[in-house]
């Protein structure tokens, strides 16, 4: 891919914006409160989109446009049932204890709902998985500069980091949460051309149902049997372990997500942060994932001029993206499609090192190294925090470009961790009954669950590490069925120990636990009440999966 | 803590100007029937302007 003058000169526009706007805020950032949580200042608009935002990293755009090749429509159950039911239970039901506990970060609300030891094993664990998170998407920006346009691993990776820490260790989070707002305009006007543009070439949404076969283009005709599709699921799987266990654990408990609406102005701001992102969610597959069945689908046509690349033997899915970009975007739209990955690249790494110094000031350094000192003295570490969290997030790349199978595992850490988390939370939010010691040990017990199930399983050549007593059809299931028994296996320990222990008193549990909160009054516009919203995101789902059924 | 809708508008009018003029030299892609520069700079330019427009709007 050759770059002309005018896609430098996009670029760098981008990076001055960016370091433009963290200058900009930095006059305002005068206590920890305003670094770390935005001084609960922001409007809906921005922690909505910012809440979106900071899930587009690397995997997003160019793993669901991969995703979209390999696995057709379907893959639009990540977003409408593997997202949006999910980001309304966190709007309607969870925002009013998170926000009405005043917790600055999901750790210190198990320590008020629970105790200091689920806390720590939460920080320390969400600690460890942002840093390598972030330093998977700056692996992923490496090798796809490094591949796409020829330019150095190391130099790719030190440009990126230098301007995503300037910008947090600057503005902090409300930087960070303004250029994600940028970075998803970007996102969006960066890469619609794209959908609009392959799509037609490939004779419109009816062109490609032509050339595919059927279960490429239906998202729920082919789910009665793991068999029929190419995700080898079923429905019932897919529910239960992608739309309940998997997304629940993410979009209700990720501190990195609901880092973005605790910096919202109000309760009713805060409320509405995951219902407003729900609506941009909902049609984010038509910029992401289509353009990958448009690709395939101009392979499968002679001489259209477009092939996917090969790679041992089969389709490159991974290159669908920039490919298409490479044939369809004249330079100057080029320019703003690197950009815009770029953007998704940096919103990624920007919402992890955040949401990793705001857990480590508050919840290790504040609760166990340090009490008690002056504000300047927490300002100070979350600033230096920053700049570990960005080199840690460098080591994590350059270990990741060491060891090829250390992305998966990380993959399924993560999994491993978020599924009994939520189980954890469902009972402490709507269990008075919830002790300490259960929710803790179910965690632990959760996790050990969801390591069992993968040793003892095997799916696409993974797994088995303590022998084989099922074969999964794909590896996307063997993750569903790992999160249902860490979820399961979670909330039953954690009951069963609760109930051999003693819990809190009632008065120690108002505003954290359902029955003993009183449920804000909102008294605003019916049109921005939670439950109209939630309606109306509701009505919208079921329309687009009919469409695409 | 200002109005992020400024930056923003001011961001993308300057996209779309970029575009719109680069879409006079006649480049095109490999497989795009249309003038994308041009048509994704027109998009820039209003979608830029009309945020300036709602910053400018007394609240």
């Amino acid at each position: 891919m050759q770059l002309a003058p005018v896609d430098y000169l996009i670029l760098a526009l981008y990076f001055a914006f960016v370091l433009g706007i963290g200058w900009v805020v930095k006059r305002q950032v005068k206590t920890t409160d305003d670094f770390l949580t935005s001084g609960h200042s922001l409007p809906t608009w921005i922690t909505s989109l910012a809440f979106l935002a900071a899930n587009l990293g690397a995997q997003e755009v160019i793993g669901m446009c991969a995703s979209g090749a390999k696995y057709g429509i379907m893959t639009a159950h990540f977003y409408w049932i593997g997202a949006v039911p999910a980001m309304v239970f966190v709007g309607v039901f969870m925002m009013p204890f998170y926000y009405g506990s005043r917790a600055r970060s999901v750790p210190e609300y198990l320590k008020l709902r629970f105790d200091e030891k689920t806390r720590g094993l939460n920080a320390i664990t969400f600690a460890i998985m942002t840093v390598f998170s972030s330093g998977i998407s700056m692996y992923a920006l490496g090798r796809l500069f490094e591949l796409v346009l020829g330019r150095s691993f190391t130099e790719s990776v030190i440009l990126s980091a230098a301007i995503v820490l300037a910008y947090t260790y600057l503005g902090g989070l409300t930087s960070a949460i303004y250029n994600e707002v940028l970075q998803f305009f970007l996102i969006v006007l960066g890469f619609a051309p794209l959908a609009i543009a392959a799509t037609m070439k490939a004779g419109g949404w009816a062109g490609i149902q032509s050339r595919l076969q059927p279960v490429m283009t239906h998202s729920w005709s082919y789910l009665g049997d793991a068999k029929q599709n190419p995700m080898g699921v079923e429905a019932f799987g897919l529910f239960a372990g992608l739309g309940f266990v998997l997304s629940f654990g993410y979009w209700c408990t990720d501190f990195l997500v609901i880092q973005r609406a605790l910096a919202a102005n109000s309760m009713s701001a805060a409320r509405r942060t995951p219902l407003i992102a729900a609506f941009p969610k909902m049609v984010m597959p038509f910029i992401v994932i289509i353009p990958g069945i448009a690709a395939l689908a101009l392979t499968q046509t002679a001489g259209s001029g477009y092939e996917l690349p090969m790679k041992n033997g089969s389709y490159d899915y991974d290159l669908a993206l920039t490919t298409l970009m490479a044939k369809f975007y004249p330079s100057g739209l080029l320019g703003v499609g690197l950009t815009a990955l770029m953007a998704s690249f940096m919103s990624g790494m920007a919402g992890n090192v955040t949401a990793f110094n705001t857990v480590f000031t508050f919840d290790i350094y504040q609760s166990y190294i340090r009490k008690n000192a002056p504000d300047s003295h927490y300002l100070k570490v979350a600033r230096v925090t920053t700049v570990v969290g960005i080199v840690l997030s460098i080591g994590t790349a350059y270990l990741a470009r060491s060891f090829n199978d250390i992305m998966d595992f990380l993959q399924l850490v993560f999994g491993f961790v978020n599924a009994p988390l939520f189980g954890t939370f469902l009972l402490g939010m709507f269990w008075k009954r919830t002790t300490g010691h259960g929710a803790f040990s179910g965690l632990l017990s959760g996790t050990v669950a969801a390591a069992l199930t993968y040793g003892l399983s095997v799916a696409e050549g993974k797994g088995g590490w303590f022998g084989n007593l099922h074969d999964f059809p794909s590896a996307m299931a063997q993750n569903f069925w790992i999160a249902i028994f860490a979820w399961t296996t979670c909330v039953f320990v954690t009951v069963l120990v609760s109930l051999l222990t003693k819990p809190k008193a009632d008065s120690e549990l108002r505003g954290l636990v359902y029955g003993l909160t009183e449920m804000p009054r909102e008294e605003v516009a019916w049109y921005k009440r939670p439950v109209p919203l939630a309606i109306i995101v509701g009505i919208a789902l079921v329309i687009l999966n009919l469409l695409f059924w | 803590m200002g109005d992020l809708r400024k930056p923003s508008g001011i961001f993308f009018v300057i996209l779309g100007v970029i575009l719109t003029a680069y879409s006079f030299t006649g480049v095109r892609a490999p497989l795009s029937d249309y003038d994308l520069n041009l048509y994704t700079g027109l998009v820039m330019l209003g979608f830029g302007g009309t945020l300036l427009w709602l910053a400018q709007r007394p609240s």
